[in-house]
């Protein structure tokens, strides 16, 4: 087990910046993911991590050991790969007691701890089977298993879900998170898909475009989005921009084409003149029934029926929203209808 | 009805490569084994008899032009494996000067066989530009014999620098297979280049190594020209001493038993690596 620490990593491809200053520390037995869109180099980071890239500049310590210049084989980190990357030649056997073999663990032990680790994955009896004779599944937790039975300092998953069907990766990215806790290992995850990163972390990071645009546990991260890419990338948030035009101690006036919204500024500091930036979900624009400090007026262009609600695409005089309302709500295309937005829903980014 | 008439059709296109196949190459085979025998043979007359076998096999001078063979088919194959697999495994990384290289191996594919024999004779013959080079650095004092030599050398320096684009073509399709993924899984659960190498990287491409053995091997085994030119004085190659004994003797059974050997011994030797290849893929 390691604490990591990234420091100013800097990691360029063709003079592209994939990784720009990027500086991370995860404390021992954490469980952080590497969330962003495709391109925003959490791969690259999290393969630099594991030695596969040199860093161009900033350093990678475990602990307190710099890793700059230690290769891959000897960092003692332990990679699922999206792919799996089985050893197609070796069966699950011996792709599990792969990394024991290349560490010289004496025979009888490796056999312990290969029985072991089939066990926790519910692998026991398919041994001798080839990993072209599994599902997908299987070789997920065969790939699951050959990285923990190293007992490595640092597990990275690197999306190792997304071969998978919907149902199972629910299932499989609990069992990832319950077997993470049971051995405490420092791990680093890797996603696209924010419901997995909402899932299964103690913190996210949020990448973007080489850097980190905002860092924190899932419900900081969903409730107090502090940019717009995160507002937008994380959940849908109305993301809009007006003037303030009163202030009332910790309460701001805000306007805006369609009227004027009351909103909590928190500890913002914003004086009335300036412009800012702000979000809020459509789960905390609905119907009015009186009471909510703000009223809007708007016309329905969409209702999209989603079961447990409709989710509603508006036109408050030209500004675009997004609402929810029940899924009992009588609502239709080119209906208007008054909105409530609670002064609390809003968050003031950057 | 219609169905019928359409396999027909079918088994009908194929007959100009089918057919051409069975009836000529397929009836020669036929031919060269019966004559091995007696029968249908082209001197003497037809009358089964194993006795062109027997001769053969108690003649020395065949038997060492057949050892003679199989031992440059071997250190062919193996050479050219020896020289080609770094290279391939070069090109799949990439790096300064691949596609330069990459071009550069091909060359020997577009010169026939015979001709690069005689380009390589300028090189490694008695007074050729090796020779000269060493000799006028001071490394030897007397040329090296390394054309013409008693082991065969001079054929397996050819046969590996005329065979390389060849071999290296199939390993390479068969390591451009292996994924990156697997090689980083290995480098990540502690492999170092060695163990990548043998563990990883060497079972991978076993198909692409034993069908490039094979295929490096039959060729090395029965050939003419480049053995004619740069083989030893004594013994000729089996597919020299055959041709001697059909056109300068006029044996054309003994010459038959020789050609019949070729034949069985690739097939031989072709069963023995797929066995292998089973083997080492895990049987399947």
């Amino acid at each position: 087990m390691s604490r990591l620490i990234l420091r100013d990593l800097v990691k360029n491809f063709d003079n592209v910046a994939a990784v720009s200053h990027v500086s991370l520390e995860v404390e021992e037995g954490e469980f952080v993911t590497l969330l962003g869109p495709s391109g925003c180099g959490k791969t690259t980071t999290l393969r630099t991590i594991a030695g596969f890239y040199q860093p161009d500049q900033g350093e990678i310590y475990f602990n307190d050991r710099l890793m700059n210049n230690i290769p891959p084989a000897k960092r003692n980190t332990a990679m699922c790969f999206q792919s799996y990357a089985l050893f197609p030649h070796m069966n699950v056997w011996d792709n599990i007691a792969f990394g024991l073999k290349m560490r010289k663990i004496p025979q009888a032990e490796q056999k312990t701890r290969v029985d072991k680790a089939l066990e926790m994955m519910s692998l026991s009896g398919m041994e001798k089977r080839m990993p072209a004779q599994l599902s997908g599944g299987q070789q997920q937790r065969v790939a699951l298993a050959r990285a923990i039975v190293t007992q490595p300092d640092i597990l990275l998953f690197d999306e190792p879900l997304s071969n998978l069907d919907a149902k199972l990766r629910v299932q499989v990215r609990v069992e990832i998170k319950e077997m993470q806790k049971r051995l405490g290992i420092t791990s680093i995850y890797v996603t696209h898909d924010q419901d997995e990163a909402l899932a299964i972390s103690d913190r996210i990071v949020v990448m973007n475009q080489g850097h980190i645009e905002q860092v924190g546990d899932p419900q900081s991260i969903y409730l107090h989005p502090t940019t717009s890419f995160v507002a937008g990338f994380i959940g849908l948030a109305n993301i809009l921009s007006g003037r303030i035009v009163a202030r009332e101690g910790t309460r701001v006036q805000l306007e805006l084409p369609f009227g004027r919204l009351w909103a909590f500024v928190g500890d913002l500091r914003a004086a009335v003149g300036d412009t800012v930036k702000f979000s809020f979900r459509p789960e905390n624009v609905v119907q009015y029934r009186g009471g909510a400090a703000n009223r809007v007026e708007a016309t329905i262009l969409h209702a999209i029926f989603m079961g447990d609600a409709i989710d509603l695409f508006l036109d408050a005089e030209g500004t675009r929203l997004r609402a929810h309302a029940e899924s009992t709500a009588h609502l239709k295309p080119g209906d208007t209808a008054a909105f409530g937005i609670d002064e609390t829903a809003f968050q003031f980014l950057e | 009805m219609g169905k019928n008439r359409g396999l027909a059709i079918d088994y009908l296109l194929l007959i100009p490569g089918v057919g051409f196949i069975v009836l000529f190459i397929g009836s020669s085979i036929f031919i060269t084994i019966t004559q091995s025998f007696g029968i249908l043979s082209v001197t003497g007359k037809s009358q089964f008899t194993v006795a062109n076998w027997v001769t053969i096999f108690h003649d020395k001078e065949s038997l060492d032009s057949i050892l003679f063979s199989l031992k440059m088919g071997l250190m062919s194959s193996i050479g050219t494996l020896l020289f080609a697999f770094p290279v391939a495994l070069f090109l799949r990384k990439g790096g300064a000067g691949k596609r330069f290289l990459a071009s550069l191996i091909k060359i020997p594919l577009f010169i026939p066989a015979l001709v690069a024999a005689f380009l390589i004779i300028n090189l490694i013959s008695y007074h050729g530009i090796v020779n000269e080079a060493l000799l006028a650095v001071g490394i030897i004092k007397k040329p090296l014999r390394m054309l013409n030599d008693k082991f065969g050398w001079g054929v397996v320096a050819i046969q590996v620098w005329k065979n390389l684009p060849f071999v290296l073509l199939i390993l390479s399709s068969s390591l451009a297979s292996i994924r990156d993924d697997t090689i980083d899984a290995a480098r990540n659960l502690g492999a170092g280049t060695f163990s990548v190498l043998f563990r990883i990287y060497v079972p991978l491409a076993m198909p692409g190594i034993l069908v490039s053995m094979i295929l490096m091997f039959i060729k090395a085994f029965g050939d003419f020209a480049i053995m004619s030119v740069a083989g030893p004085t004594y013994p000729p190659s089996i597919a020299l001493r055959m041709r001697n004994t059909a056109t300068l003797f006029q044996e054309w059974d003994k010459a038959a038993v020789l050609g019949v050997i070729i034949i069985l011994t690739t097939l031989l030797i072709t069963w023995i690596y797929s066995r292998l290849a089973e083997f080492v893929t895990g049987g399947k």
